[in-house]
């Protein structure tokens, strides 16, 4: 028997390539209905008051006269170049901008939801193991509240309790603003300043991460449980779990073993929607953080009237929830063997 | 008397109430015997195999007496419970679809409950002859190629094997009781055959008594010594199959048996009983098939049926007593 | 179990009457259980209200929707009319006046009902100015999941139906949608097609229906699967009539529970646009709004921040629990 894995991984990659493409093509309808002309497109391009003249002329030198066809294929192709337009507040390449930001907020998004993620599978997994009783009832209602509560809501609420009543973590901010980051070499801060071996740095930037990073893990945190709870309920039922307890083996081997094992598989791709609802709330936890990533800077471009770096942003973005879907789908063949084998 | 059942009640409690799922059932099973269960869908048959093991769901509660090898299993402590399973009773189950693991390869899960029996045996294997007695069991249940069916995982394999991979199992635990709850049920008529032909032979070979659970009449005949005729949770009648197949006592065990299509019936319509199940959140007074009972009388409505012997059978019925 | 129309198909998830009662129920003490009277509004009715969670959650909800509709309705009357003070009829107090007597007062007892969540730097009641933001959030999770579901349902059934490439197609357009976080797909939209109540739920109903179509495609498959399309098909109904008359009944059941856990999720992200700024007109309050305008005082002045946050998560919480005892009543596994 063959294993198709490696023809499951080209499918998905395909896959994730043509949604690439579409999603560019969505973003790129997008500027288009709004931007209808080319004199529109080169005033939003540019966001300067230009005469009708220069726009003109600003509009031929960027190709934005050109039938749509090949607009499209020029935009795509500029992407795949690192080309991502100019922003318009600071005046260089996006490309630049997003390279130094967003490893910023990746750093803290993924940190987060990975704590969140790990802490709400197993709390899922016991309220399933331990249905209708208090210990569920009381994740119940956790998941309840932190599901519902907005992004901002928890934000502000963990950083008055930790921060300004209790003293534990900074208010705001990446790190120390008296020290000097570490040199880039990945511009992921805690990679480099071990790297660099700058360890206040480090120390300041960790103390600094608690909280941000708390708050897009609570986020997390209640659709996970909630999942898992509900996956795990399906699990314990299955006749496979009741013939591993037949054969006598205890019940947290099958609970945990059994059960869990199976029960996690469906969880995986929603691991992936996980990270792209994060990516989406650290733009509020950046913004109440005063923590300078990406997320950040989006607040700073909508206030700003920056287009181009908001039409930068969302494609980046949704780049980067591919990937995290295409990685997701490649776990999932990797741990369910009905989907890997023949 | 390998198990014995006596006055078993078993409520589930549910958002919609309370039900009674099984009602005051008495009987039981003796070394080397095979004792079918027959009843439509939900008159509580596989509640009752689930109570023999333990694994009804939180919300049951029961009571009575489920004596099993001299151990009351209902008062038996969590751990205590688990010893038994596997090496006292085993049970296998219906759905083939569903019954293995299907993140774990069969060898995987062989050597599992080989290795729980080895260690309540206080023997173990190495890998070898681990290897050896998972081969010699799947080839004692007519798998063919067992060395490739053991790499397999589940989803791989077709119902009627993984079937036979669960039967091995039990083979390898060898249990005193075997419960197979509707194994026949999910498959075709083909595996049907097999399943039933090697539970026989397990049984012959090895003296396990074999409860078996199923809705079909026909199946049971095959392969029990005794029936036991369910309804609604309770006992319609019992008895050794022959008699209870030739000569019908209760009418709903008559109804059964007149259902089945026989070939020198060919013409002429099915015997349907008409009706439906009652619900079982607030079933029928007095005796809960009356009033499906061709043979319905005034008390029937009335008044619950108690036990009544005859011709080597147990019967609850107004007709008979 | 079947909560409207008198569906072409049978019960799509148990067995019948009250057979498989005690089978039915090995893993689920939850309402796998067919009863004998099982349908109907009244059992409906009935079942949601016997779990006191969501009979509170229920209450809410109503006085929420009612309150809503009625400061909704007096606000555009007092518009209208060119008589402000219309709008705050119903209102503890003014939510637009300048009184510096008060500002930043402490929550207190004293002043109930007005003071019992404090003051903002104005002197205006925060309680009043989440109450008098109320209407606009009704209004957004309402307008939006309806038009996301209409929109979805149309695009969904007619992919499932016709399958092929019309298929294909709406999978790889959703696909891309659904690449975005929704937030951000609609800070994007919204600020591409301008700032105003109106675009932001067009953006929001652009982000939505997505999910909607790829459900009722879902449902659509399943019952292709199950060869009643086939059948009806066959009798010589026409596609029109199949996927209006057939198919969408059977698939509106579990929307229900969707639709209901969606009216939190739309204001959850509502509000955070509001929060952004987006959306948002001058000098009219909005839960979001009201937050970002607290964020500056910090943490002295606590309750302007965190009160507009904490009624939008009751609101939502309340959604939720109705929204999974809907989903109790339906049953089934939701799949998309």
């Amino acid at each position: 028997m063959v294993s198709q894995f490696p023809l499951f991984v080209a499918r998905r990659a395909v896959n994730a390539v043509v949604t690439l493409i579409l999603m560019m093509a969505l973003v790129f309808a997008l500027i288009h209905v709004v931007a209808p002309t080319p004199d529109d497109l080169a005033r939003l391009y540019t966001g300067a008051h230009l005469s009708q003249a220069q726009l003109a002329q600003v509009a031929h030198r960027l190709g934005l006269d050109q039938p749509i066809w090949i607009q499209f294929f020029n935009y795509v192709v500029n992407f795949f170049q690192g080309n991502l337009g100019t922003d318009t507040i600071y005046g260089i390449p996006e490309i630049l901008v997003i390279e130094r930001f967003l490893p910023i907020t990746f750093e803290m998004v993924v940190i987060g939801s990975l704590i969140g993620v790990l802490i709400g599978v197993f709390t899922g997994a016991i309220a399933a193991s331990n249905r209708n009783t208090p210990t569920d009832y009381g994740i119940k209602a956790t998941y309840l509240v932190t599901w519902a509560a907005p992004p901002f809501l928890a934000a502000i609420a963990l950083q008055l309790v930790l921060a300004y009543y209790l003293n534990l973590l900074p208010p705001t901010n990446v790190a120390d603003l008296t020290l000097v980051a570490p040199r880039v070499v990945t511009g992921l801060p805690m990679v480099d300043s071990v790297l660099a071996q700058d360890w206040p740095y480090l120390v300041s930037y960790l103390h600094h991460l608690v909280l941000p990073a708390l708050t897009i893990g609570l986020i997390s945190f209640g659709s996970i449980t909630r999942i898992t709870r509900a996956s795990m309920v399906d699990a314990l039922d299955k006749d496979y779990v009741k013939l591993a307890y037949m054969k006598g083996l205890p019940k947290r081997n099958v609970v945990y073993g059994t059960a869990f094992r199976n029960a996690i598989i469906p969880i995986v791709t929603l691991i992936a929607l996980t990270f792209a609802f994060a990516i989406g709330g650290a733009i509020v936890v950046e913004y109440i953080f005063a923590y300078h990533g990406i997320g950040y800077f989006t607040v700073d471009a909508v206030y700003n009237l920056d287009y181009p770096a908001i039409l930068a942003i969302t494609v980046i973005v949704g780049l980067s929830v591919i990937i995290a879907n295409f990685i997701a789908d490649v776990l999932y063949g990797i741990m369910d063997p009905r989907v890997r084998l023949t | 008397m390998l198990l014995d059942v006596g006055d078993l009640k078993i409520n589930y409690g549910t958002v919609y109430g309370n039900l009674e799922a099984v009602k005051g059932l008495n009987f039981s099973v003796d070394k080397g015997e095979s004792v079918a269960i027959v009843g439509e869908s939900g008159c509580g048959k596989s509640t009752l195999g689930l109570a023999i093991v333990r694994l009804l769901p939180p919300n049951a509660t029961y009571r009575g007496r489920i004596v099993l090898d001299g151990k009351d299993v209902l008062k038996l402590k969590k751990n205590e419970v688990r010893m038994i399973r596997g090496t006292d009773v085993f049970m296998i189950f219906q759905d083939p679809l569903n019954s293995l693991n299907p993140v774990k390869r069969v060898s995987a899960q062989l050597s599992e409950a080989l290795a729980i029996k080895q260690r309540r045996a206080g023997t173990s294997l190495d890998e070898k002859a681990a290897h050896k007695e998972m081969v010699e069991s799947l080839t004692s249940v007519r798998m063919p190629d067992p060395e490739v069916i053991l790499q397999r995982y589940p989803h791989q394999l077709s119902g009627g094997q993984i079937q036979r991979v669960v039967i091995a199992m039990s083979l390898m635990m060898r249990p005193k009781l075997l419960i197979a709850d509707e194994p026949t049920s999910a498959v075709d008529v083909t595996i049907q055959a097999q399943v039933i032909k090697l539970i026989n032979e397990l049984k012959k070979e090895y003296g396990m008594s074999v409860l078996f659970i199923t809705h079909d009449m026909a199946v049971a005949y095959t392969v029990a010594d005794r029936f036991l005729v369910m309804y609604a949770g309770e006992l319609s009648e019992s008895g050794p199959v022959n008699k209870v197949v030739k000569s019908p006592l209760h009418p709903y065990t008559m109804a059964l048996v007149n259902s089945i299509p026989t070939k020198s019936r060919s013409e002429g319509q099915l015997n349907a009983i008409p009706g439906s199940p009652p619900n079982m959140l607030s079933p029928p007074l007095g005796c809960r098939f009356h009033p499906r009972c061709p043979r319905v009388m005034d008390i029937c409505r009335t008044n619950d049926p108690g036990n009544t012997e005859m011709d080597e059978r147990t019967l609850r019925c107004h007709l008979y007593g | 179990m079947r909560l409207f129309g008198r569906g072409k198909e049978g019960d799509s998830t148990q067995g019948n009457g009250g057979s498989g009662a005690a089978e039915g129920l090995k893993g689920r003490d939850a309402a796998e259980v067919p009863l004998g009277e099982s349908s109907g509004l009244r059992f409906v009715y009935r079942f949601l209200m016997k779990d006191k969670a969501s009979l509170v959650s229920g209450a809410v909800i109503v006085a929420f929707f009612v309150f809503s509709v009625l400061e909704g309705v007096l606000q555009q009357v007092a518009n209208y009319v060119r008589q402000p003070s219309l709008g705050w009829a119903i209102l503890p107090s003014n939510p637009e006046i300048l009184d510096f007597g008060h500002s930043l007062a402490t929550p207190t007892f004293a002043q109930f009902p007005a003071g019992i969540l404090g003051y903002d730097y104005e002197g205006r009641s925060i309680l009043s100015q989440i109450l008098y933001a109320a209407p606009r959030d009704a209004v957004a999770s309402v307008l939006v999941v309806f038009s996301a579901i209409i929109i979805g349902m149309l695009l969904g059934i007619s992919a499932g139906y016709f399958g092929g490439w019309a298929d294909e197609i709406l999978m790889r357009v959703t696909d891309a949608f659904l690449a975005f976080p929704a937030i951000l797909l609609a800070i994007a939209l919204a600020f591409l097609l301008g700032n105003g109540y109106y675009t932001v739920l067009v953006a929001l109903v652009v982000v939505w229906w997505p999910t909607y179509a790829r459900f009722f495609r879902a449902q659509t498959l399943t019952l292709k699967a199950r060869g009643y399309i086939e059948a009806s098909k066959l009798s010589g109904i026409g596609s029109g009539r199949i996927m209006f008359r057939h198919i969408f009944p059977n698939a509106v059941d579990p929307i229900i529970a969707i639709a209901t856990l969606d009216f939190g999720n739309v204001i959850l992200t509502y509000s955070t646009l509001a929060f952004l700024g987006i959306g948002v007109e001058v000098g009219v309050p909005e839960w979001g709004s009201l937050t970002s305008e607290g964020l500056g005082y910090l943490p002295g002045v606590w309750w302007w921040a965190l009160f507009p946050g904490i009624a939008i998560m009751v609101i939502v919480v309340c959604f939720s629990i109705l929204g999974d005892r809907i989903q109790d009543l339906v049953g089934g596994r939701l799949t998309y």
